[in-house]
């Protein structure tokens, strides 16, 4: 057994509980009193301490990892016609070298999940309501209108394959949003194509409005929402433009409603990320279909997923988990077919102020190069089927994010971005 | 279930969701393409088998090839470079020298007087590595040379190249900020760095020095011509003085040869374009050809295009107007470039007015074109060493 990636454990969890204590000193204590949703500031954190081993990980060898993942803190301020909505992460600090997940790539992480940026939201919305209708504007850094929600709102801890291709976000955005009627709205917005270099990248400001996207959502019922997004992203892997543009579509459903005291949740997606030379020349498509379903049952949760993704696969650095960002070239050394099945069961234990759940997280994985390149997934993991095994606790407190990738008249009056735990 | 008119939503939706699911995996649609089968025209004389990593550039002298080995395969770091006694038919491994600390390595060189061999080091700690070739069986390290310029990136490419007598080396370093680096290796001890000057969108991949007038690929920004003693504007290796550029078709301009052929014409640059590949299958990119007959405003008059495959490095025979190509998945192509490439029929023309040397026949010869992945190409006497990526090193017979 290859122990992998450790928390720098101690040295990490001090530093975010300092900031905690710092941070709490200054905003009062948490809003643990169950307040209705979205009627005052609150503030809200959350942290999953895990282990999660990967059978095989590398070579034949297993791996495991014991992290302090999504330790992240919150702040929202829904004024009347100017909200506003923050969230600072803080894996730069617990994640340095990334978090075992197998499938998961991007930002020169492979099979690790790359740690988010400190700054991971902080968005102003300027938003009116009239009869049947509401509009906003949405600036700040946070996600494109793009896409689903960010998986870290979803039942799983571990993020699915398709990360990259789903949400475009930690960009600079201006977002315009208008629900016309109680069944459709609309969202246009631009952004700077270039994705984050590291967990304290700012983003290139001088690149803000080289990118676009542009999202139709339709709620054919209360429970049901439909969506169909497209995205032109400039050069994201190349800070100073010039790389491979990222041409996206996505659609999906999103089911939710209560039966009895249980919540259930279905949702169902499928994209497609074209990337083209800067002679727009196709170079590369990759796609991703995936679908997730989850029963809350107040103390119990349970949920499965399937997901279907392919993924470039780069060279690798001299840790076999990272590849060269910005890239030195525009080839790959093959293209990998992901498929993967999950189950994740939590129980929940509510405190006054928090919430506590514990959870085991299984994953069967199967890979496949698909290309005729010379990445061989056999020789490269040992095996071309891994399981993965995760358990931990989750904490939450305070006010959470329920959703993570719309912003203003996106949303419905009761779908609202941010609840309490 | 308290909303009907959600799941029947839901299952039109689902229902074209799992239909755009069981697409087919959409693929590069240029690197899906299988090469026009063509039979080879060249015969291979031998083969040395590289089997444990996999292969880089290759060199070649009197009797020896030195390959260098590339990124990692199974496990194996490609830090290695293999010498081949080439007397033979048959390549015989007489050493391999291990570049000690590299994650990889990519292009080598022998200098013109045959004196030293330069490997180039990629990723972080790129650098250059000379050897001496006194004894060309045993290459015996020299030095290494590393600066802030090359440290934090890789060389992609090294160079060597002659300005007023002295030897420099030509550093490619990517990735951001690609940039130049020169270094003069005239007292291969100790070597300096003379130039750090950034170019290239978004990298510099390779560069061509004769005469004392330095070629640069720039990728997407094409190719740029710089004075360096032999321009008459006053350029010199440290302070390189743009003459011309010019951006190629389709950008990923990633190599480039200035042709003097043997009437002294110095009209034409072929430049490779290294167009989108998946490594062991397909490629992408043309050959371009550009018309330097007037170095401050180069132009494209040509191109060499096979489906499915694109080039990467090139030899020359000069003297009987021979360029060969290493294709990738396309093995080894040899164009007739003698004469003017810049003439041809309407119908040999394309429709952005290039001439197109598959259609004036100019292909003279293939190699390799079966289950192999050409990187590079060196011309020794009638023999053509080939470095295949996944196989090793070939000798293909030029008599044909």
């Amino acid at each position: 057994m290859t122990s992998d990636s450790r928390v720098s454990g101690a040295a990490a969890l001090l530093r975010f509980s300092l900031f905690l204590f710092a941070t709490l000193g200054g905003f009062g204590p948490l809003g643990g009193q169950m307040r209705p949703m979205n009627d005052e500031s609150g503030m809200g954190i959350r942290a999953i301490g895990l282990v999660t081993e990967a059978r095989p990980g590398l070579l034949g060898e297993n791996r495991r990892g014991w992290y302090l993942t999504q330790p992240i803190v919150s702040l929202h301020d829904p004024g009347a016609h100017l909200s506003s909505q923050m969230m600072l992460n803080f894996e730069a600090w617990t994640l340095k070298e990334g978090e075992l997940n197998a499938g998961t790539w991007g930002e020169g992480f492979v099979d690790k999940r790359h740690p988010h940026t400190f700054l991971h939201e902080m968005v102003f919305t300027l938003h009116t309501d009239s009869v049947g209708s509401a509009f906003s504007l949405t600036g700040g850094r946070g996600f494109a209108p793009f896409g689903s929600d960010d998986p870290m709102v979803r039942p799983f801890v571990k993020f699915p394959a398709n990360h990259h291709w789903s949400q475009v976000m930690e960009r600079w955005v201006v977002v315009g949003a208008a629900r016309l009627s109680s069944h459709l709205g609309v969202e246009a917005g631009v952004f700077n194509g270039d994705e984050p270099t590291g967990p304290r990248s700012r983003g290139e400001t001088s690149r803000i409005g080289d990118s676009r996207a542009a999202r139709i959502t339709l709620w054919p019922a209360r429970a049901l929402e439909l969506q169909v997004s497209r995205a032109l992203v400039e050069s994201p892997e190349h800070v100073d433009g010039g790389g491979l543009d990222h041409r996206k579509w996505h659609a999906s459903g999103r089911l939710s409603f209560d039966v009895g005291t249980s919540a259930v949740y279905g949702f169902m997606e499928w994209t497609r990320t074209d990337q083209y030379t800067q002679a727009e020349d196709l170079a590369y498509s990759f796609s991703s279909t995936l679908a997730e379903a989850a029963v809350d049952m107040s103390r119990f949760l349970v949920a499965a997923r399937w997901e279907r993704t392919t993924r470039p696969e780069e060279e690798r650095l001299e840790d076999p988990f990272r590849s060269a960002r910005p890239p030195a070239d525009e080839s790959v050394i093959g293209v990998t077919r992901w498929n993967s099945v999950s189950f994740h069961m939590a129980a929940s234990a509510n405190g006054s102020d928090f919430a506590l759940s514990p959870f085991v997280e299984l994953s069967r994985h199967s890979v496949q190069e698909i290309s005729g390149g010379i990445f061989d997934p056999a020789t490269f993991y040992g095996s071309t089927r891994q399981w993965t095994l995760s358990a931990g606790i989750k904490l939450l407190s305070g006010v959470q994010h329920s959703r993570a990738g719309r912003y203003g008249a996106a949303l419905r009056p009761f779908d609202q971005p941010m609840m309490n735990h | 279930m308290h909303h009907p008119r959600a799941v029947l939503s839901l299952t039109l939706a689902l229902a074209a969701l799992l239909s755009a699911a069981c697409e087919p995996d959409p693929l590069d649609v240029d690197a899906s393409v299988t090469t026009h089968p063509v039979a080879d025209t060249l015969p291979v004389l031998g083969q040395g088998i590289v089997a444990e990593r996999f292969t880089g550039e290759v060199a070649s002298r009197g009797s020896y090839a030195y390959t260098t080995t590339w990124s990692s395969r199974a496990g194996v770091r490609g830090n290695g470079v293999k010498v081949w006694n080439v007397a033979g038919a048959q390549p015989q491994l007489v050493d391999s020298l291990i570049v000690e600390g590299a994650q990889t390595i990519g292009d080598v060189q022998i200098s013109d007087d045959g004196a030293l061999l330069m490997v180039a080091t990629e990723r972080t700690d790129g650098s250059i590595v000379l050897y001496d070739l006194a004894n060309p069986a045993k290459p015996n390290l020299l030095s290494r040379f590393m600066s802030d310029a090359t440290r934090f990136a890789g060389v992609h490419t090294a160079k060597f190249g002659r300005v007023g007598g002295r030897l420099y080396a030509f550093l490619s370093v990517n990735p951001a900020p690609p940039r130049l680096v020169i270094v003069e290796v005239t007292d291969p001890l100790h070597p300096v760095q003379v130039l750090e000057r950034t170019m290239g969108n978004p990298f510099i991949h390779d560069v061509f020095l004769r005469d004392g007038i330095l070629f640069t690929a720039l990728w997407n920004d094409g190719i740029a011509i710089w004075d360096l003693g032999g321009g008459g504007s006053g350029g010199s290796p440290a302070n390189p003085i743009l003459l011309g550029s010019t951006p190629t078709v389709g950008g990923q301009a990633h190599n480039v040869w200035w042709y003097h052929d043997s009437a002294g014409q110095k009209r034409y640059a072929f430049v490779g374009q290294e167009g989108p590949s998946v490594i062991g299958s397909g490629a992408s990119g043309d050959v371009h050809v550009l018309d330097v007959s007037n170095l401050k405003a180069p132009r494209e008059v040509a191109f060499y295009h096979v489906p499915g495959a694109g080039p990467h490095n090139f030899a020359m025979d000069e003297a009987s107007g021979t360029l060969y190509a290493a294709f990738y998945n396309g093995g080894v192509r040899v164009l007739d470039v003698r004469g003017d490439l810049a003439v041809c029929s309407s119908e040999e023309r394309a429709a952005d007015g290039r001439c197109d040397l598959g259609l004036m026949k100019r292909e003279a010869a293939v190699a390799l074109t079966a289950g192999s992945y050409i990187w590079g190409v060196a011309r020794n006497g009638d023999r053509l060493f080939a470095s295949d990526m996944i196989k090793g090193l070939f000798v293909v017979g030029l008599r044909h």
